[in-house]
């Protein structure tokens, strides 16, 4: 199931040197904390002056779509799936 | 020895992405992965299908199919609707990786582009080191489950139809050597450019197989086939020669919109009307271009079909301009009936620094020009739309970016 979601989550992430890579690795939604073990895709668009990067990431049972605006650093969460049909 | 051939090395590299969007999708997915999956236009039932996954095509699914006849084939395909900023995204690592090897890069279309290796020094690396090389820093640099077809020829043609032979992952050559082989091994209809309607014209004329084609007189096809130099040009590209190498020059800038709700209600339509001259008059104005002429066509509700152009007097590129003229072939239409779809597009260009001739009422047009200069800033600024005009109010979910190609 593909559900939209836009709300304010809470975000670890981790910046790895040797790979150039910024990856979330925790998001905190709705008082519970989902480990994240892969990044599938990482892209970014312009909103005006406003650089948003997306995050598409995921563990073993939920993918998320997560959006940091680069001029504020705050972290949406703006769909969740499971892969299934809806 | 068949001197009409092309015996030159094949320099000429066709790169094209399998089942461009749904791969994307799955690359960014993790969990759609192996599952038939399908990106839409839209996700309701008459929703026309824009790429389904590879998993999706061996059931059958193919770009075209609505939404309600993929239900049908597989009830539980995944439909997800197109994210152009991410395909653009994908298409700008392509690009990048492209032009690390040969400046010259034909961008076909978002998930197709043309490496011509004919005016680089001599290579170390043969065209087939440079394919999987290409294919690896694919899956390394985008993403591990990317993958796409490569074919390589002496022209555009036959590296398009060496990409065809191998779906998904190939990496084919065709030249003087194998080019009779392949031709025995194909139907006309895989041929780029030959589609039912052409293969009747050339079984008309007896030739029912490539090999046929490739064997007819230049004359026949020239004079009897297409009777025009375009058979003169299929004799060529036959065999191996580049006839496709022409640089297009832009001809106009155009929106659709399939209307989600038919109406017959002339706000309503004004209001979209309003919406796609504004979409199509950033993009004019962006590429620095004008306009003198206006096309606009509806499709009704009855399948019937109306369109109308009108070129003016004076250039214009204001999206206020663009709509007035817009409304005046609007109302031309003879009967007001149940719209199903909206296109408008802009035409007869040229450059607006170009020098055209001055209105009387220069003064007016100069403050139109600054005020829509000025609303460009602003929603340059704060992102598409922050600014509208006040026909377009209640217009946020109509008309919305769906095609990922032709903008930065």
């Amino acid at each position: 199931m593909h559900q939209k979601i836009n709300q304010k989550v809470s975000v670890i992430t981790v910046f790895d040197q040797k790979k150039s890579l910024v990856m979330p690795i925790k998001i905190k939604w709705q008082g519970k904390v989902h480990p994240i073990k892969k990044l599938g895709y990482h892209h970014h668009y312009r909103q005006g002056r406003d650089l948003i990067h997306i995050f598409s990431v995921a563990n073993q049972s939920l993918a998320f779509r997560l959006r940091l605006n680069s001029t504020n650093l705050h972290w949406l969460l703006e769909e969740v799936s499971d892969g299934q049909v809806n | 020895m068949d001197k009409s051939i092309n015996h030159n090395l094949p320099l000429i590299m066709h790169i094209d992405l399998n089942s461009c969007f749904a791969t994307i999708e799955q690359q960014a997915n993790p969990l759609l992965r192996g599952k038939a999956i399908a990106i839409a236009a839209y996700d309701s039932p008459g929703g026309c299908i824009v790429s389904p996954s590879i998993e999706a095509k061996t059931l059958g699914i193919t770009v075209g199919t609505t939404v309600k006849q993929a239900r049908l084939i597989k009830p539980d395909i995944i439909i997800l609707l197109p994210d152009p900023d991410k395909y653009r995204h994908v298409n700008h690592q392509f690009n990048r990786i492209f032009s690390s090897y040969t400046p010259c890069v034909t961008p076909l279309s978002v998930d197709e582009s043309v490496l011509d290796f004919t005016h680089m020094p001599n290579l170390n690396q043969s065209l087939i080191g440079i394919g999987k090389d290409i294919k690896l820093r694919f899956k390394k640099e985008i993403g591990e489950w990317i993958s796409c077809s490569i074919g390589i020829g002496p022209n555009r043609f036959l590296a398009k139809l060496a990409a065809n032979l191998k779906k998904p992952d190939g990496l084919d050559l065709i030249d003087f050597r194998n080019l009779k082989t392949i031709y025995q091994k194909v139907k006309l209809t895989d041929l780029n450019g030959i589609n039912h309607r052409f293969e009747a014209r050339l079984n008309a004329q007896a030739i029912y197989t490539p090999m046929d084609f490739f064997n007819a007189n230049i004359n026949t096809l020239e004079k009897q086939v297409f009777k025009s130099i375009c058979g003169k040009y299929w004799y060529f590209r036959l065999r191996g020669w580049e006839v496709d190498d022409i640089a297009l020059r832009r001809q106009s800038f155009g929106q659709t919109y399939s209307l989600g709700k038919k109406t017959k209600d002339k706000p309503i339509l004004l209001a979209i009307l309003m919406k796609l001259c504004e979409k199509m008059g950033r993009r004019l104005r962006t590429s620095n271009y004008q306009a003198k002429g206006i096309w606009l066509s509806l499709l009704y509700d009855d399948y019937s079909y109306w369109h109308k152009s009108h070129t003016f007097s004076s250039y214009f590129f204001t999206t206020q301009d663009l709509y007035q003229k817009s409304i005046l072939i609007f109302n031309s239409q003879p009967q007001p009936k149940v719209v199903k779809r909206i296109s408008v597009s802009c035409f007869n260009l040229s450059k607006q620094d170009q020098a055209c001739q001055l209105s009387l009422w220069q003064d007016k047009q100069n403050r139109q020009i600054s005020l829509s200069h000025s609303l460009d800033k602003l929603n340059d600024k704060f992102g598409e739309f922050s600014v509208i005009w006040a026909t377009m109010i209640n217009t946020d979910n109509l008309a919305i970016d769906r095609i990922s190609f032709g903008k930065n």
